[in-house]
């Protein structure tokens, strides 16, 4: 019988200064060649696990850990992370953050040259990784310049190139539009022909159909595990805070008839906001070009496209932030020429990508009152509706806490309460759903649907088409600085596949075969 | 507002080129630099210092940046260097007086001789510490040069040190950027200037900030450890960094030319 590539016996890890353990009383065994999936709702312990796994933690996070695990029978309390480094690689979230040199032939060649290889086999090593991931022809790239699709699939050739008999990736397309997220996964399903690979995700759609086994993560256990299809009926099902009239299909998010839905019809007659030849250039590009638009009272646009397509661009540039050198903005039929940014934001609430980039105080109360008393002012903002928010995005037990030790989804629900709390009339969110399963996403919809039904508007940056389906009323779709169409969700997307924006269409179960 | 550093050293970068210039192997070329930059201040002569400069001039046409380039980038180095020269020759009244000037009856302008020699070897040296610099950054690929001094015997560790340095200055003016719109877009106002107002900006803009840093360390910690950074006192390297013999002799002979000229030049009866 051949030694699994992965035991895990009895594991409790618990974060000194803390009384909960992360993860408790995990048992896993990963068989050669074996795709495994672990999913969960955010914060239940799998980045917890992963760094267990990688042999980080017991060494480099402090706290207690009790039970075992092994990697190809060496037990990583006796290994650090650098000695187990040939035998298992971890991908990571940031694409951006996890290269550290400069060229890509050299991030390929890092850790075979750290291993102390000789020039030929290091070379060999790079070339065949590069050729695992579909990138040979970006070995002399910089990687500066890699899309990010691009970087991810280098991030995994650098930890192919190290040969380990089992990959772990968390969360890989998390950062990734929909063409690169299908890169990674036509690259993940390569790699597991002759590896294991351990993949840590929310969106799973377009991963059960290659998984061997689906492990779902409750509260730091695993709460289920098996064959892919069943564990997900399961695991839709404790999901959703409001299951009513939902399908737990294996296609997944896309559920038709759900009480949340908002595929409502905006109200025609009263336009917010008229957009006409919008133009805007950062440095000598050209970022936005002839765009125009009109939103009206009640409007769900989902604004999506790859990335670099212009989304954010647009989404700072009806804030003030981004200057315009073309076209015009109208707001109530007035001009917002002569507004502040300072002033548009009383109307316009924006929520960025990146959490951290927009979280400035020191408790997560004060963070999510700092718009309301910037823009209302001392006596004007509302504390017993901010309160409810925190309630309703499972904020409240936080209260105190410091916002950066939140989870990146609690991270990201807390950035939009604090939009939220001083009710703009129109709601700008760029990628709201990163980091949210599916409980959470729900509490986002709802909040985003009741703030609908107030007449409000909201602009979304979404690379999920399932969501968007289910949700938007309009399809605002980008490519490469121009506004390709506007128009109504089911329209938009049969237009999208006319065009061949194949990974843009909900539902799609798509060809991961080599291509 | 503060002169911005960038302002002063415009587009100090590596220009990528294919000339004798850029392709020298990084070590030479910087000990080369670091010999030319001795003779800037060994050899305190006029003449050396403006042999030095004729020579740093031969250099940038050379590496086909060519004299337009050094005016351009090195505007604001050339226009200090003319006011060093300028408070030299108002300041220093010893030796000849060679000038003397009456501006708007009123200011006496006089030029000495030592005067105009100090501020014109202290113009010279400036601009040949300068602008040598600038010629070897703009002319050497910062990579290249790193994996060259691993290779000659510099701890990797610090090596990439600066690779990684290198990788995310750009990534973090990316991330304070976006930092600064996210403050405007919660109605931090920027406009206006008053010390509670810094603070509170200074506060907003640090804590985010260090916590990005941070959390790119943490990403990057774990990325360079789990592919074996640090496991071994040495590593190899795909790519072997060598200077040709050639190389080594080109800057033995420069060296040699260079001590050589500017003694002789010492060693002329002429003041200057």
């Amino acid at each position: 019988m051949s030694q699994a590539a992965v035991s895990v016996k009895g594991l409790t890890f618990t974060y000194q200064g803390n009384l909960v353990p992360a993860i408790s009383d995990i048992n896993l065994q990963v068989e050669p060649g074996e795709l495994i999936c672990i999913t969960g709702s955010s914060g239940c312990g799998k980045s917890t696990l992963a760094l267990c796994l990688a042999g980080f933690i017991p060494h480099h996070v402090a706290g207690e850990m009790q039970g075992s695990v092994t990697i190809n029978g060496m037990d990583t309390r006796s290994y650090s992370p650098a000695k187990l480094a040939g035998r298992i690689g971890l991908v990571q979230q940031d694409p951006e953050a996890q290269l550290c040199t400069l060229r890509v032939v050299d991030e390929v060649a890092f850790g075979p040259e750290n291993l102390g290889l000789d020039r030929a086999e290091i070379r060999e090593r790079v070339d065949w990784a590069l050729r695992m991931v579909n990138s040979g022809h970006l070995l002399n790239r910089e990687v500066y310049s890699l899309s990010g699709g691009e970087k991810q699939r280098i991030a995994i050739a650098s930890v192919l190139a190290m040969q380990p008999s089992l990959i772990i990736l968390d969360e890989p397309t998390a950062n990734l539009d929909p063409v690169g997220a299908a890169e990674v996964l036509r690259v993940i399903k390569k790699v597991d022909q002759d590896t294991s690979v351990i993949v840590i995700e929310h969106r799973l759609k377009r991963l059960l159909p290659v998984a061997d086994r689906l492990v779902m993560m409750e509260q730091g256990r695993i709460a289920a595990q098996g064959e892919p299809e069943e564990v997900y009926r399961q695991y839709s099902q404790r999901q959703y805070l409001f299951p009513v009239q939902r399908s737990p299909d294996i296609s997944g998010e896309k559920s038709a008839s759900s009480v949340l839905s908002a595929r409502q019809e905006s109200d025609k007659t009263r336009t917010v906001l008229k957009v006409r030849g919008l133009g805007i250039k950062l440095g000598d590009k050209r970022v936005l070009d002839d765009i125009s638009f009109d939103l009206y009272s009640g409007d769900i646009a989902a604004v999506m496209g790859g990335n670099g397509s212009g989304k954010t661009s647009l989404l700072l540039s009806l804030l003030g932030i981004n200057k315009i050198d073309q076209g015009s903005i109208m707001y109530h039929e007035s001009s917002l020429k002569q507004e502040k940014v300072s002033q548009r934001a009383r109307n316009m609430g924006m929520v960025f990508q990146n959490p951290n980039h927009q979280i400035f105080e020191n408790t997560v109360w004060k963070e999510a009152v700092l718009p309301s008393l910037m823009l209302l002012g001392e006596t004007a903002w509302d504390e017993a509706y901010i309160s409810r928010l925190l309630l309703e995005f499972d904020l409240l037990p936080y209260r105190q806490s410091l916002p950066f030790s939140l989870s990146l989804g609690e991270k990201k629900r807390l950035t939009l309460v604090s939009v939220l709390g001083y009710q703009p009339e129109i709601l700008l969110l760029d990628e709201p759903l990163i980091g949210q399963d599916n409980r959470r996403a729900d509490i986002f919809w709802r909040s985003v649907e009741q703030h609908r039904q107030k007449g409000g508007i909201t602009i979304m940056v979404c690379h999920d088409p399932d969501f968007v389906q289910e949700f938007c009323n309009r399809i605002l779709f980008f490519d490469q600085g121009k506004l390709l169409l506007d128009k109504p969700v089911e329209e938009g997307f049969l237009s999208l596949e006319e065009l061949g924006f194949i990974y843009y269409l909900p539902g799609e179960q798509l060809d991961l075969q080599e291509g | 507002m503060a002169v911005k550093i960038q302002q002063l050293f415009p587009g100090l970068a590596y220009m990528p080129g294919e000339t004798m210039v850029h392709r020298m192997h990084p070590l030479p070329k910087l000990l080369l630099l670091i010999v030319f930059s001795i003779c800037v201040f060994a050899f305190s002569r006029i003449s050396a210092a403006l042999l030095l400069f004729l020579l740093l001039l031969l250099g940038y046409a050379c590496s086909g940046l060519g004299p337009g380039f050094f005016v351009r980038k090195l505007r604001v180095i050339l226009i200090f260097g003319l006011m060093m020269l300028l408070v030299q020759v108002i300041s220093v009244r010893q030796g000849h007086l060679l000038l003397e000037l009456v501006l708007l009856d009123t200011v006496q302008l006089q030029v000495w001789t030592a005067g105009l020699a100090a501020g014109l070897l202290m113009m010279f040296r400036f601009v040949n510490i300068i602008a040598s610099s600038y010629l070897f950054v703009s002319t050497t690929d910062p990579n290249k040069l790193v994996y060259a001094l691993m290779q000659a015997g510099l701890p990797y560790r610090y090596g990439f040190m600066i690779i990684t340095s290198l990788r995310f200055i750009p990534i973090f003016n990316r991330e304070m950027a976006i930092i600064r719109n996210a403050q405007m877009a919660k109605g931090i106002d920027m406009e206006g200037i008053s010390l509670p107002k810094v603070l509170r900006m200074t506060k907003y803009l640090l804590i985010p900030l260090v916590i990005c840093a941070l959390n790119k360390v943490d990403y990057l910690a774990i990325s360079m450890e789990s592919r074996a950074f640090g496991l071994h006192p040495g590593r190899t390297y795909l790519f072997e960094q060598i200077a040709t013999r050639k190389e080594w002799g080109f800057l033995a002979l420069s060296t040699g030319l260079l001590l050589l000229g500017g003694m002789l030049l010492m060693g002329l009866g002429y003041p200057f």
